[in-house]
């Protein structure tokens, strides 16, 4: 059959009214029209409703663009939000899931770096991983020996998490996770009536880089953070505390001794 | 950067299919902004220029069936809330055959509805559609032929038909 001789169907009609027919389908078209009134009748009506959207709805793409729609706005306002801790820790679950090391986005202007870096990512894993509700990993050999090796590497030696068992605490949990300024582990320990911290540890961006122990408080989090020889370190939990800067000493003290 | 031109060029048109759809200012603002934030997220991944547009509207399509299909969408053009901007109200200067023709709209169901804005106001080709929707092309046809004569009746003036007619 050619082209010609094809019965003319909905899409034909549909093609015709939207000026998409192809031009040797139209003939063919045309003589259909002429010779079914009730065909013609129906595109004609279907010409006149899209003139009437048209027509209808043109007065709102002509509306100035409000403010909040503004591009130049949005840009802004996308650079501001990105560094939000929500943000970091979304950014963190999606490296979880991806796997360590693999490619990262790159950072732009308005993203903490240095210790203030190392305190956002520790307050987002303690929210991630120390809550209550049980959703630590196991602390299993396997977990252990992982961490135990990812620190050792780090370290360039053996080395082991710190002891806090003097102060109460015992490591319930670890985990490596990624940040976007490379990989990181965090130990889970808890103390006396099941209060939990986190001990968050990533490499600096630059080696040998020292930041003496200040303290930190997010939104959800208090803690210390600081840096030795290249080795950021955050000790986070949810609660004001007063033993916490005791434990953040002892930590600083047991690392320091093996950095 | 020539995408973010092209972007902005479009804003527009999104506002009006946007509008279309929920008839409503403020969510449909919302759901132009949802749209424009996610696009500019991702607009490295784009391309060519010329496949920024149906990008755009998919996205705001999937914004759209995610969050926004609950939206009750209102019948009345003239139920246009009152933050509706500076420009004249549609009721107004809107002829009766304008007016039957937002009331058909309101009447058809989302996926019709989408189909007829996308290729008769935003003049998408079928297929640009189809992938935007995430449909086959002949149910993109379907949609269109049963909203296009489900509109001609309310324009018309016939009343709705229960059932449709098999062909």
């Amino acid at each position: 059959m050619t082209d010609q001789e094809r019965p003319v169907t909905d899409d034909d009609l549909h093609a015709y009214v939207d000026g998409v027919l192809d031009a040797g389908r139209r003939p063919a078209v045309e003589r259909h029209l002429a010779q079914h009134p009730e065909a013609a009748a129906r595109v004609a009506g279907w010409q006149a409703v899209g003139a009437s959207l048209r027509e209808a709805t043109a007065w709102k793409a002509r509306e100035p663009v409000p403010a909040r729609l503004d591009i130049a706005r949005l840009l802004e306002a996308r650079r501001a939000r990105r560094w939000q801790p929500a943000r970091v820790a979304a950014s963190i679950l999606i490296a979880l899931a991806v796997g360590a090391g693999s490619g990262w986005v790159a950072r732009g202007p308005h993203m903490p770096t240095g210790v203030a870096a190392v305190a956002m990512e520790a307050a987002s894993v303690h929210r991630m991983f120390a809550s209550a509700d049980g959703s630590a990993a196991p602390y299993d050999a396997g977990a252990k020996a992982e961490l135990a090796s990812w620190l050792s590497r780090e370290l360039g030696h053996p080395a082991t998490p710190p002891d806090l068992s003097r102060a109460g605490y015992r490591l319930v949990s670890g985990r490596l996770v990624a940040t976007d300024l490379g990989p990181a582990c965090m130990y889970l320990y808890e103390g006396p009536h099941g209060l939990r911290i986190t001990l968050f540890m990533r490499p600096m961006e630059k080696r040998n880089m020292n930041a003496p122990m200040r303290p930190m408080h997010g939104a959800e989090t208090v803690g210390y953070v600081w840096a030795r020889n290249g080795l950021g370190f955050g000790l986070v939990t949810s609660e004001p505390m007063e033993t916490l800067r005791g434990l953040a000493n002892e930590i600083r003290d047991q690392m320091s001794a093996q950095i | 950067m020539p995408a973010l031109a092209t972007l902005e060029e479009n804003i527009p048109s999104l506002r009006r299919y946007a509008w279309s759809l929920l008839r409503n200012a403020s969510d449909a603002d919302d759901l132009v902004q949802d749209c424009l934030v996610r696009a500019l997220d991702k607009i490295g991944t784009v391309r060519s220029e010329g496949q920024l547009r149906p990008w755009l509207f998919a996205i705001m399509h999937n914004l759209y069936i995610n969050r926004w299909r609950r939206t009750k969408v209102r019948a009345e053009v003239s139920a246009e809330d009152a933050d509706a901007e500076v420009s004249v109200p549609p009721a107004q200067q809107a002829g009766t055959e304008m007016r039957d023709v937002m009331r058909g709209l309101a009447e058809l169901p989302p996926d019709q509805r989408q189909v007829i804005l996308l290729v008769a106001v935003e003049g998408f080709e079928y297929a640009e559609v189809a992938g935007m929707l995430g449909i086959p092309i002949g149910t993109v046809m379907s949609r269109l032929s049963r909203a296009r004569d489900r509109l001609r009746d309310f324009v018309e003036g016939r009343p709705q038909p229960v059932l449709r007619r098999v062909k």
